[in-house]
Order: structure tokens, then C-alpha cells, then sequence
């Protein structure tokens, strides 16, 4: 989709905060307490049945005014909450009062047992998803074709940023077939090449400086022409 | 059960933007307590992964991995060729390195990653990921003027360095390897990975010698 998220190349943000504290030197990983209970609740539990094509898509469908104004952890609960309600587990209305109206387990299994952090440590080892699949459909490009990206988007999720519209560059490399997010988070798992495309700066930026300079993307193969 | 509606969703997002307690914390303590009344979540095991990721999972183990590439070539060639299963040597492998590409810094080429569209970072070797790195004046400026952006954290690039951006548009994550300062032969591991800071990972610091570091 054509919104607020999409922030590549755009003007007027202003400053990068350059000076912030790296806090890992002092011991410590976030700013604030509730970032801190958001970051966790984001690793135990996420809505069942959904993936992260979705989770992203229902992130980026905040209002922008939200999107840009709210904190970024923040804009994680708003999204939970958003996930939750369309999977059914939450109401508006409970969402709005902050307390359940059934007090039942809407996944109709024993709560959860708590963790340790040993166990926590061994479990992100589990989260090593991969995305990637053996398709019997051949890569249609190879290292140094040139190419041309889509010119336009569409309204759902994608990942093809609006400033690498309608350019062109060169594959870089092939990573073989991922799943494709454009489908993915409508609940249609599909897997697609995916390769790593290279654009001089100065094709993206007729204005930059430093035509020499490259930006690379990873991207399907049907966001993907031939430059004839 | 999942409906995957977009448009329902849009219009909740309204609605929580009129109804939702403006304050962050409040938002997380209601989300807390409905995932806690439906059963769907165990407070202590939120204890346990903010202190997992606090004390054994962050900027150290990526630190360690470039100072182990550093020492051992046979390591680092593993590990650019295959990001993923190296660190997996190294009991790193875990949340968002499933597919790990590891980029060389060199006398020519200078490498910086972004998320332009969301804020995708390898956590089980960076742990969590600065402010500036999720804030919209880094992402839209990395990829139209990452000179510029180099320029702000104080990183001087000379024309003859090409400068090579990764924007993370898929499940590939990357991590920098900054180049090996100068005069650092006589140290050992642990101190080679005290000199690796988190943002020259990032790519958004270059020249890792330093006055303090070099007394090290």
C-alpha cells in the first residue's frame, strides 16, 4: 500500500537522533519499562493462526497520524490489539476497557507455564525462522540481468518501496524462493525467487551527489521485468 | 479465525486512535492484562525474555562474531559465505538471523543497512534496535543520502569509498563487518570485540580506532 510507512527518500524528518545512548554499555536494552513488557509479550505470545506479513500489514495500516506520532513500541500494542480483534480472541470493547468480558480461554488450552530466562535464551534460538522453500520453478533471472522494477503498487501489503518503482537495476544475487509477502499476508502462502537487486544511487536520485554509490533491495521476482 | 481484513483493521485502528488511553504504558498494561485473563500469556515468562534480552542477547554476540571473523579466516569465510550457519556455531542463531548475510567493509566500499519499511534488524546477534534505527529521519534518509546520514553520526566518507546500502526488504538481514583497526595484532579475542561498537554494524560508525581503545 501507498502509506505513511513507506519512508524511503522522503523529506522533512528532521535530525537523526545521532547522540542517543547505546544502552546495552550501561546493561541495559530499553528506554522505558513498557517498552521493555511490549518487547516481551511480543516474544511469548503472538496472535495464533497469523505471520508476520500480516503483523507488518496491520502495522502499517495505523492511521498516520499515529504511525508517526506514537511511540515505536507503541505502535506494536496498537498493532497486537489489531491482530487480536480481526483473529477473534479480542472485542473493541475489551480492547477499550483493558479487561476481559468472558474471562474464559478462547484457545481453550491451559494458560501458558512460565519461562525462565534459560529457557527464553534456548527458545529464541527456536525463532530462527526461515522463509525460504525448494520450488520446482527455475530462478527466470540471472546475476547481472538487468531489470526493471513495477511501476505502480497496489493496496495491500508489498515490498517493493515506492522509490525503486519503475527503475532500473542489475540482480546482484539469487537467494532462492521465499514466501511471497504481496500474498502472504492474505493468508496465501506462496514461495517466489527472491533476489538481491542493485541501483546506482543516481537512478533512484537523479539529484544525489554520489552517482556511484548503490542501494541494494531484495525483491521478487514478479515485482521483476526484463529491461529490454 | 484470522481474517486478514484489511479494511476492518483500518477502520479499528481509527477507532483505537479515539478510544485507546494516551498513554504508552497503559496501552501495554491493558494488552498485558487481556492476554493474562484469556490465558494466552504468562506474565513471568515476559520477565524472562525482557531479561534475556537485556543480559545474554544483544550487541555483544555480534560483537564477538566480528572479532572472531577478524582472528580466524577460516571463520570469517564461513561466515560470509553462510551468515546464518556460522553464528549458529556460536549458539547465536535465533529471533530474525535465520537468513544472515554478513557484508565486508573495506578500503573502497563502505556498507550501511537500513528498514525503510518497517524496522527489520537481526536481533539474536544486535539485540534490541536503537531508536534512530526505527525513527522515520533514518529511514528515509539512508538510501537518497546516506553520505549525508554518515556525515551526521560524524563518519567522513572520501569520495574514492563507494557507498553500499542495504535497504532490508525481505527476510535477509545483514550485519556489517567493519574492518580490523590497525596496530590490534597483539590483541586477544575479548579485547578485539571490546573495540566492535553496536553501530558499526550498523554501518552508521567506520573507523573503529581509538584513542581510548588503542591504550586497550
Amino acid at each position: 500500500m501507498d502509506g505513511i510507512h513507506d519512508l524511503g527518500g522522503k523529506h522533512g524528518y528532521g535530525a537523526i537522533d545521532v547522540d542517543e545512548m547505546d544502552l546495552y554499555k550501561i546493561g541495559e536494552a530499553f528506554n522505558h519499562d513498557w517498552e521493555a513488557r511490549e518487547w516481551g509479550i511480543s516474544r511469548c505470545a503472538r496472535t495464533p493462526n497469523i505471520n508476520i506479513d500480516w503483523w507488518r500489514h496491520c502495522r502499517e495500516l495505523i492511521t498516520p497520524v499515529d504511525y508517526l506520532s506514537r511511540p515505536y513500541f507503541d505502535t506494536w500494542v496498537q498493532t497486537d490489539f489489531a491482530t487480536y480483534v480481526d483473529g477473534g480472541f479480542f472485542t473493541v470493547e475489551e480492547v477499550c476497557s483493558g479487561h476481559s468480558n468472558l474471562g474464559s480461554n478462547p484457545l481453550d488450552e491451559a494458560p501458558p507455564k512460565p519461562m525462565s530466562k534459560a529457557e527464553a535464551v534456548i527458545a529464541d534460538r527456536q525463532n530462527a525462522y526461515r522463509f525460504d522453500k525448494k520450488i520446482n520453478q527455475l530462478p527466470f533471472f540471472s546475476i547481472g540481468d538487468q531489470v526493471i522494477t513495477n511501476p505502480h503498487g497496489h493496496c495491500g501489503h508489498t515490498r517493493l518501496p515506492q522509490y525503486a518503482r519503475n527503475r532500473v537495476g542489475k540482480i546482484h544475487a539469487l537467494n532462492g524462493a521465499h514466501v511471497f509477502p504481496d500474498l502472504s499476508s492474505q493468508g496465501l502462502e506462496s514461495h517466489q525467487h527472491l533476489y538481491s537487486v542493485v541501483f546506482e544511487i543516481g537512478d533512484l536520485w537523479p539529484d544525489s551527489n554520489n552517482k556511484h554509490d548503490k542501494v541494494f533491495l531484495d525483491l521478487w521476482e514478479t515485482y521483476l521485468s526484463i529491461n529490454d | 479465525m484470522v481474517e486478514f481484513n484489511a479494511k476492518k483493521v483500518a477502520v479499528l485502528h481509527q477507532h483505537l486512535h479515539s478510544h485507546l488511553p494516551s498513554e504508552s504504558a497503559l496501552r501495554v498494561k491493558a494488552l498485558e492484562t487481556l492476554l493474562v485473563e484469556k490465558g494466552l500469556i504468562n506474565s513471568a515468562s515476559i520477565d524472562a525474555w525482557i531479561e534475556a534480552y537485556t543480559e545474554d542477547i544483544g550487541p555483544k554476540r555480534g560483537a564477538h562474531v566480528v572479532a572472531k571473523a577478524w582472528n580466524d579466516a577460516d571463520f570469517r569465510q564461513r561466515l560470509v559465505q553462510d551468515g546464518s550457519s556460522a553464528i549458529d556455531e556460536l549458539g547465536y542463531l535465533g529471533n530474525a538471523t535465520g537468513h544472515l548475510k554478513v557484508i565486508e567493509n573495506t578500503e573502497s566500499v563502505h556498507n550501511l543497512v537500513v528498514c525503510t519499511l518497517c524496522s527489520c534488524y537481526p536481533f539474536s546477534i544486535l539485540g534490541i534496535a536503537p531508536a534512530w534505527y526505527k525513527a522515520a529521519a533514518y529511514r528515509s534518509r539512508a538510501v537518497r543520502d546516506p553520505r549525508g546520514v554518515l556525515a551526521e553520526f560524524g563518519v567522513q566518507i572520501s569520495n574514492d569509498v563507494e557507498v553500499r546500502v542495504w535497504d532490508s526488504t525481505a527476510e535477509l538481514r545483514y550485519l556489517v563487518l567493519p574492518q580490523r583497526p590497525r596496530n590490534t595484532e597483539a590483541l586477544s579475542e575479548d579485547e578485539l570485540a571490546s573495540l566492535v561498537t553496536r553501530n558499526s554494524m550498523i554501518g552508521t560508525d567506520r573507523d573503529l580506532v581509538k584513542k581510548d581503545a588503542v591504550k586497550a
